[in-house]
């Protein structure tokens, strides 16, 4: 169905520096703060500050966490196999975007 | 409809114990996975797979599916028989939700499917929308313009009597001006409808680059291939380069070599500080196809005391 003479939508750009709170980034992604809380103790994603009560997270962990949960429920992988997936396929796009780099370079 | 061959989706055979088949999955779900396999076409694989896997990972349905399937050739035009599935038990857990199958799944298996309920009334239930997430692959010259660009989404929705149904969405996103790979932008308000009073959630769309055939990305840097011809590079020259903000004409400095990046500063991706566009030399060499081309080489080879292999010594 496509929507005649819809609105041009103005989307804005998610900028790493915007932060948004626990509770915020649990109701985005649909997941418990329970874990939120094992994905930050397994390095998978950062959080900023210093106790639960006051954390804050970049606006960009949003895609992360969802990243983490597509992964979670397809591939039934338990916490220390999506904090792992997610660091190698970071991994990936670093060295795919060296090579991108270096490809321009020849 | 066509009829769908499940074992050779997963690529086993239809004698394959169920251990087999869980095998075949774990291992297609992985290689396919659009998180991880950002091939075009994969998460199309990945759904295909994860479809056969719940009907030949399910060893009730596995059951009607090998007797349906008897006479079926894949492809061929399919319609069920009438009670294809009677004396079947489907102890519930029908097809999870939010999930798109194809036709064929839809007509064969959907009877099986448990119904999903709405919120029960009574006490008023808010809560706001879901976030969706969802990638866009945008052309550079977009990214330049700030175009408007029409997107697809395939949406699930579960109607008023708890089917599932896929609509799909189409939505005329303006590509923010100087976005660069790999960030995100947000649709405020364009997720699942919010519930009660609060809001609907926002759509999230991770934004890729469709390669371009000028340009190649770098981070917020741009590179182009520039041929020039020996003389221009020895001697110096000064030549007409496209950037994607329109043509700048470029100074070769005398002696340069093949491969020598010349920076056009600010001509890269725009931003609050834009990237530059770096123009690689390469040099082209002009065909000796007349005879005073050739004459004109034959003239080089004779007045250059020239030894390109002189590093070689010997």
């Amino acid at each position: 169905m496509t929507e005649k003479g819809s609105p041009n939508h103005h989307p804005e750009i998610v900028e790493a520096g915007a932060t948004m709170t626990l509770d915020e980034l649990c109701l985005s992604c649909r997941v418990e703060a329970g874990w939120i809380l094992e994905l930050v103790e397994h390095g998978a994603i950062e959080a900023i500050g210093r106790s639960r009560s006051d954390w804050q997270f970049s606006h960009v962990t949003i895609v992360r966490v969802a990243k983490a949960k597509r992964l979670e429920r397809d591939l039934a992988l338990n916490m220390p196999g999506v904090a792992l997936a997610l660091e190698l396929l970071d991994e990936i796009d670093e060295l795919r975007s060296r090579l991108k780099a270096a490809e321009s370079r020849r | 409809m066509e009829f769908k061959d499940y074992y050779a989706v997963l690529g086993i055979d239809r004698s394959a114990t169920q251990d087999e088949v869980k095998r075949a999955y774990r291992k297609l779900a992985r290689k396919f996975h659009p998180d991880v396999n950002r091939e075009q076409g994969a998460e199309d694989k990945f759904k295909e797979v994860g479809e056969a896997f719940e009907v030949i990972g399910d060893p009730e349905k596995r059951a009607a599916y090998d007797q349906l399937g008897e006479n079926w050739k894949p492809g061929e035009d399919f319609q069920p028989p009438p009670n294809w599935d009677a004396g079947f038990e489907f102890s519930g857990g029908g097809p999870g939700e939010g999930r798109d199958y194809s036709d064929f799944f839809e007509q064969v298996f959907a009877g099986m499917r448990q119904r999903q309920h709405a919120p029960r009334g009574g006490a008023e239930f808010h809560a706001r929308g879901e976030d969706h997430h969802a990638r866009i692959v945008v052309d550079l010259r977009d990214v330049f313009q700030g175009a408007t660009r029409t997107i697809s989404l395939r949406v699930p929705e579960i109607d008023e009597s708890g089917h599932l149904n896929i609509r799909d969405r189409t939505l005329n996103v303006k590509i923010p001006k100087g976005v660069s790979e790999g960030q995100t932008i947000r649709l405020k308000g364009q997720g699942s409808p919010g519930i009660g009073r609060l809001p609907a959630g926002d759509l999230y769309l991770e934004v890729s680059f469709k390669p371009d055939q000028l340009y190649r990305v770098s981070g917020r840097d741009l590179y182009i291939d520039l041929p020039v011809a020996p003389w221009e590079a020895v001697l110096g020259a000064s030549v007409k380069t496209p950037t994607p903000a329109g043509a700048v004409m470029l100074k070769i400095p005398p002696n340069s070599f093949q491969g020598r990046e010349l920076r056009i500063k600010g001509r890269g991706l725009p931003a609050g500080e834009p990237g530059d566009l770096y123009a690689v030399l390469k040099i082209v060499l002009p065909p000796a196809d007349t005879d005073k081309a050739k004459k004109a080489y034959e003239d080089m080879a004779r007045d250059l005391a020239f030894d390109p292999r002189a590093k070689f010594g010997a």
